[in-house]
C-alpha cells in the first residue's frame, strides 16, 4: 500500500488530480458552514449580475440568484449523487460479479448472458427508458446510472473471482467446512476489494458526467434543487446573453470529471505491471548510440567485423551488459558460427550490427561495426535503412511471430524487394514466386497468396529465408533460424544455407546454441558466454580439442547417437546476471579448474595455437596441442 | 463471406430477443397502472379498460411479452398519444436526422482517434505525444452538452462561422453545403469525446503492436520507418482497435442525446427527451428499441469488418 501511495505521489499529474479533487471535496463538505447566501432566494431585479460584482461573485443566474452559492450547493449534490452511484453500482455489480464467479457452471453461464445483453445497448439509451418509466427526478436518474454500470462491474468483478475461486486457499477454506457465504465474505471479499475500488475510481468520474447530462436533459434534479447538470440546463436559455451561468457551472464539472480522470490514470499506471516493466515503451527505429570512448580503426578487407561492440539494457537504475566487447568478422563465402546458452548476448550482439536492438531500452556503448570499412554504428537511420534487408538481411528464429499474421508472404516477400528496388507489381510478384521457388516450397504460385498461418513451421522458415535473399544481400545472419523446428526440416534447412552460400558467396552469421548445426555448417566458430567471447577458431579444431573450460563443459552436455552410456554432464549453476558481472572469468563460478587468480582483473581473449583465440589463463589444451 | 454474414445475423437474434426482454422487464416496472401511464392523465376510463384488454394485462407475464413482442415484429409499436401519431412513423422520421449526425461523429472519431493514437505512440514521450494526451485528457472530460453550448458561443455567435443551431436553414434551400454547415458543430462537439477514447486506445494498442518481432522483422527488411508505422503496426493494432471502434458508435449514438438538445437537432434523441417529459411511454419505448436494434446491427457490419481485416478468423 505505502509503495503504492510513493508510486502515485511520483506521478505529478495524478498527485496534481488528487489535490484538486481533495480540494473540491472539502467545498462540497463545507458548503453548509460558509457565508453564503442562499442558493434558493430569487431576486429578479438582480438577474444575470456579471462575475465579480458586488455581493456576488460569480455573478447571478436568470433569478438573481447567487451563482457561487448555487455552485458549491449543486456541486455537493452532483458529487454525492456520483458517489451513490458509484457506490450502488459497485456493490450491487461486485455482488453478482462474486456469485457469477464463485459459483460458475450455470449460474455463471445465466448471469453473464444478462450481462451480456445489458451491455449491447447503448447505455445512456437503456438509462433514459429506465427513467423514462420511473419518471424524471434525481433519485431515479441515480437509479438509472447505477443500474446501466452494474454489467460494467460485474463482468470485472467476476473475472477476478474466477481466477481466485480455484486457488488453494479457497478449496482450503472448502474443506474446513465453512459455508459458502463465510468463503466469500472471509476469502473472497478481501482480495477482490482492492479491484473493486480501482474499477470505482476509473468510473466514478463517468457516474458524475452522466448523472449531470440527466440533470441536463431535465430528466434528473428538478427545480428549486439543482446540481451542476441541471443549472447548465437551465443556462441553456441564456447561453448567448449571458454565457457566465453556463460556464460556471460547466467549468466545475470540467475540473471534476478531469480531476477524477488524472487520478484514475495515475491509479491504473501505478498498478501495470507492463509500464514498470517497459513492455510499453516504443521501440525507436535504431538503437539508440552513447559512445563514450572513440571508435576502432577499420580492419581493411573484411566485409564485416565488430571492434569491441559493447551493448547494454539500461533499465532504470540498473545496466545491464549484455554485449560487452565483442570482436567477430566474416567475409564473403564464409560461415561463422556463434554459439552459447540462452541469455549470453549472441542474438543482441547480431541485432545490434544493424541498429535492430530494442531502445529503449538497448544502448549501444561502445566499439563498431564496420561494413566494408565503414562504421555502421551511429550512422544515420536513412543510411542503415538502405542497407537493412538490401546488403546485410536477418532471418528470425519463430518465424510465426517473425512474420507480420496480416500479410500474405507474397505480400512481406514483395516488400523486402520493393523497399529497396523500385519493380512494378507483377514483376514483384514474379520475384516473390521464384524466391518461394529457391527456397524449395513447393507449389510456390499458390503458397504466394497465403497467410503465415496457414503455413506449417518449416515452411514460414523458409519464408523467412526467402525473404532475407529477396535483394541477393552480401550478409546473412540467421538466429537461430532452427531451433523451431524437428530434425528433419532443420536439415533441409541447413543445407539449403550451406548450398546459397556456395552458389551466391554469401557471407553468413549463424546463430545457435546447436554444435551439430556448427559442425554441419560453419568453418569458424565463436563461443560466446555472459556476453563475451570466451573462444574463437576452426569449427574442427574447437570441436576436438576446446581449449575454454566451458566449450568443453557445454559439448559434453550434447548427447551423442550410437556413442553408448557417455555421461552427459550439465554445467552446474547458471550463467551469471549479466548487471552484476563478478570480477575476472565470467565462468569462474561455475568452473572446475577456477581459483582465486581466475577471479581478479581482466582476462583477455588471446592467440592459442595458431588459429584459436581463448580468454582463460588455464585452458583445456596446451597452446602446442591446438597447433597440430 | 456471405455465409459468415448470415452466421453473424443469425447469432444477432438472441441478443435481439435479450434486448426486447429488458425493455419489457423495464416497462414493466411502469408504478401504477400502466394504461393510464401509456395512454396520458387526460385519457378517458372506456380507452384505459380497451387498451388494458390489448395489451392483455388480465394475463401472465410471459404470454403478454409474446403478444408485445408479435405486435413489434409487425411494425406495430403503438400509437404516441403526444403526437397522436404512429410511434414507428415518428421514429423512423426522426431517425435519419440522428444517422447523418452520429454517422458522421464517427467516421470524424475514428479518422481523428486513430490518427492522433498513432502519431502519440510513435512520438511517445515527445512533445506531440504530450500534446495529445491532455488534448486527450481534456476531450473525455469536458461533457459534451458543456462542449457544444461552448461551440455555440464562439463559432457561432461570437465568429458567425457556422449557423448556432438546427438542421436546415429556416428560410432557403435544403442543400448539401446548408446541411454540412449546420452539421459541422454538432458534429464534432459529438465526437470529442469518442474521439480521445479511442485516440487512447490506439495508442497502447500501437505501443503493443510495436513491440512485436514483426515489427523487427519489417525493419531489418529495409522498409522506410513511416511504412512500419502505418502500414505494418497500425493493420495489426486495427485488430484490438475495431472492437472499440462498435462500442464507441454505440456511445455516439447514444450520446446524440445531449448534442441533439444543445443544437435543437430533430433527431431520435431530442424525441426521446420531449417523450419521457410528456410520459409518453410508448414513444420512448419504439425510440429505445429501435436505436437499440440498428446497434446490434452495426456491431454485425463491426464484426464483418474484423474478418475482412484479420484472415485468421474463420469465415
Amino acid at each position: 500500500m505505502m509503495a503504492f501511495l510513493k508510486l502515485l505521489a511520483r506521478n505529478r499529474l495524478a498527485l496534481g488530480g488528487l489535490i484538486v479533487m481533495g480540494l473540491v471535496v472539502l467545498l462540497a463538505l463545507i458548503t453548509p458552514l460558509l457565508p453564503l447566501a442562499d442558493p434558493d432566494v430569487t431576486d429578479t431585479p438582480n438577474r444575470f449580475k456579471k462575475p465579480f460584482s458586488e455581493s456576488a461573485l460569480l455573478g447571478t443566474d436568470h433569478l438573481g440568484r447567487d451563482l457561487l452559492s448555487r455552485l458549491l450547493w449543486g456541486t455537493r449534490l452532483s458529487l454525492a449523487v456520483g458517489f451513490a452511484a458509484a457506490i450502488v453500482a459497485a456493490t450491487l455489480g461486485a455482488a453478482i460479479g462474486i456469485i457469477a464467479g464463485f459459483y460458475g457452471g450455470r449460474t455463471d453461464n445465466v448471469i453473464m448472458r444478462g450481462v451480456d445483453m445489458l451491455m449491447a445497448f447503448p447505455y445512456i439509451l437503456l438509462a433514459l427508458a429506465i427513467v423514462a418509466v420511473l419518471g424524471p427526478g434525481l433519485m431515479n436518474a441515480l437509479i438509472a446510472v447505477a443500474a446501466v454500470n452494474i454489467p460494467f462491474f460485474a463482468r470485472n468483478i467476476r473475472g477476478i473471482t474466477v481466477g481466485i475461486a480455484h486457488k488453494e486457499f479457497v478449496d482450503a477454506a472448502r474443506l474446513s467446512g465453512m459455508t459458502d457465504a463465510r468463503i466469500i465474505l472471509t476469502e473472497l471479499l478481501p482480495n477482490v476489494i482492492p479491484v473493486i475500488v480501482i474499477a470505482m475510481s476509473t468510473t466514478i468520474g463517468w457516474m458524475i458526467l452522466e448523472t449531470a447530462g440527466l440533470s441536463f436533459l431535465g430528466l434528473g434534479s428538478q427545480p428549486p434543487q439543482a446540481d451542476l447538470g441541471s443549472m447548465l440546463g437551465e443556462a441553456r436559455s441564456a447561453l448567448i446573453t449571458n454565457p457566465h451561468t453556463s460556464v460556471v457551472p460547466g467549468a466545475m464539472i470540467l475540473i471534476i470529471v478531469m480531476a477524477i480522470n488524472l487520478l484514475g490514470d495515475g491509479v491504473r499506471d501505478a498498478l501495470d505491471p507492463r509500464l514498470k516493466s517497459g513492455a510499453l515503451l516504443r521501440p525507436m527505429p535504431t538503437t539508440m548510440v552513447k559512445r563514450t570512448e572513440a571508435a576502432p580503426e577499420a580492419k581493411p578487407d573484411t566485409l564485416l567485423a565488430l571492434r569491441g561492440l559493447k551493448t547494454q539494457f539500461h533499465v532504470k537504475d540498473r545496466v545491464y551488459k549484455a554485449v560487452g566487447g565483442v570482436d567477430l568478422q566474416v567475409n564473403p563465402g564464409e560461415c561463422l558460427g556463434v554459439i552459447g546458452e540462452s541469455g549470453s548476448g549472441k542474438s543482441v550482439t547480431a541485432l545490434s550490427i544493424m541498429g535492430l536492438v530494442a531502445s529503449p531500452p538497448g544502448v549501444i556503448t561502445g566499439g563498431a561495426v564496420h561494413y566494408k570499412g565503414k562504421d555502421l554504428v551511429g550512422a544515420p537511420y536513412e543510411k542503415l535503412r538502405s542497407l537493412r534487408g538490401d546488403r546485410i538481411a536477418y532471418i528470425f528464429q519463430d518465424p510465426l511471430a517473425t512474420l507480420h499474421p496480416l500479410y500474405t508472404v507474397g505480400d512481406q516477400l514483395i516488400e523486402a524487394a520493393r523497399a529497396h528496388h523500385p519493380i512494378d507489381k507483377s514483376a514483384a510478384r514474379a520475384h516473390a514466386i521464384d524466391l518461394l521457388k529457391s527456397v524449395r516450397i513447393p507449389n510456390p504460385e499458390q503458397r504466394v497468396d497465403s497467410y503465415p498461418h496457414e503455413m506449417s513451421g518449416g515452411m514460414r522458415q523458409r519464408v523467412g529465408i526467402a525473404m532475407a535473399l529477396a535483394n541477393e544481400p552480401e550478409v546473412i545472419i540467421a538466429d537461430e533460424p532452427t531451433t523451431a523446428l524437428d530434425v528433419t526440416v532443420q536439415a533441409q534447412i541447413l543445407s539449403l544455407l550451406d548450398d546459397l552460400r556456395r552458389e551466391r558467396g554469401l557471407a553468413i552469421i549463424f546463430i545457435t546454441h546447436d554444435f551439430g548445426v556448427v559442425a554441419q555448417l560453419c568453418e569458424r566458430v565463436a563461443v560466446m558466454y555472459a556476453g563475451q567471447i570466451v573462444e574463437e577458431g576452426p569449427t574442427k579444431t574447437i570441436l576436438n580439442a576446446p581449449a575454454h573450460p566451458y566449450t568443453s563443459r557445454l559439448m559434453a552436455c550434447v548427447p551423442e547417437l550410437g556413442h553408448g552410456r557417455r555421461e552427459l554432464a550439465a554445467i552446474p549453476g547458471l550463467p551469471p546476471v549479466v548487471d552484476k558481472l563478478p570480477e575476472g572469468c565470467a565462468f569462474a563460478e561455475r568452473c572446475h579448474k577456477a581459483n582465486d587468480t581466475c577471479r581478479h582483473g581482466n582476462i583477455e581473449l588471446v592467440r592459442h595455437g595458431a588459429d584459436n583465440f581463448v580468454r582463460c589463463i588455464a585452458p583445456e589444451t596446451a597452446a602446442q596441442e591446438a597447433c597440430q | 463471406m456471405a455465409g459468415y454474414i448470415l452466421k453473424r445475423l443469425i447469432s444477432a437474434i438472441p441478443v435481439l430477443f435479450g434486448i426486447s426482454i429488458i425493455v419489457f422487464i423495464i416497462m414493466a416496472m411502469i408504478p401504477g397502472d400502466p394504461a393510464t401511464a401509456i395512454l396520458g392523465s387526460y385519457a378517458t376510463p372506456e380507452n384505459v379498460e380497451k387498451l388494458n384488454r390489448d395489451l392483455g394485462l388480465d394475463k401472465p407475464m410471459v404470454q403478454r411479452y409474446f403478444i408485445w413482442l408479435g405486435n413489434m415484429l409487425q411494425g406495430d409499436f403503438g400509437r404516441s398519444f403526444s403526437l397522436n401519431r404512429a410511434v414507428l412513423d415518428e421514429v423512423l422520421d426522426r431517425f435519419g436526422a440522428t444517422l447523418i449526425l452520429a454517422g458522421t461523429a464517427f467516421v470524424l472519431c475514428s479518422i481523428l482517434g486513430i490518427a492522433a493514437g498513432v502519431v502519440s505512440a510513435a512520438r511517445q514521450y515527445g512533445l506531440a505525444d504530450k500534446a495529445i494526451t491532455f488534448a486527450v485528457l481534456l476531450g473525455i472530460s469536458i461533457p459534451s452538452f458543456f462542449l457544444g453550448m461552448m461551440m455555440i458561443l464562439i463559432f457561432a455567435v461570437k465568429l458567425r462561422w457556422f449557423p448556432v443551431s438546427g438542421m436546415w436553414p429556416i428560410y432557403g434551400a435544403r442543400d448539401l453545403p446548408a446541411l454540412i454547415s449546420h452539421l459541422t458543430l454538432p458534429a464534432f462537439a459529438l465526437a470529442v469525446v469518442a474521439t480521445g477514447v479511442i485516440a487512447r486506445l490506439s495508442r497502447s494498442a500501437m505501443l503493443e503492436v510495436l513491440r512485436q518481432d514483426f515489427i523487427r522483422t519489417a525493419r531489418a527488411k529495409g522498409v522506410h520507418e513511416r511504412s512500419v508505422i502505418w502500414r505494418h503496426a497500425l493493420r495489426a493494432a486495427m485488430v484490438s482497435i475495431i472492437p472499440v471502434l462498435g462500442v464507441q458508435a454505440g456511445f455516439v449514438l447514444s450520446g446524440a442525446v445531449y448534442i441533439e438538445m444543445v443544437f435543437q437537432w430533430p433527431g431520435v434523441g431530442r424525441m426521446l427527451v420531449g417523450a419521457i417529459l410528456k410520459r409518453d411511454i410508448l414513444l420512448v419505448q419504439g425510440g429505445v428499441v429501435f436505436v437499440a436494434a440498428c446497434y446490434v446491427l452495426f456491431n454485425i457490419a463491426v464484426d464483418v469488418a474484423q474478418s475482412l481485416l484479420d484472415p485468421r478468423i474463420k469465415t
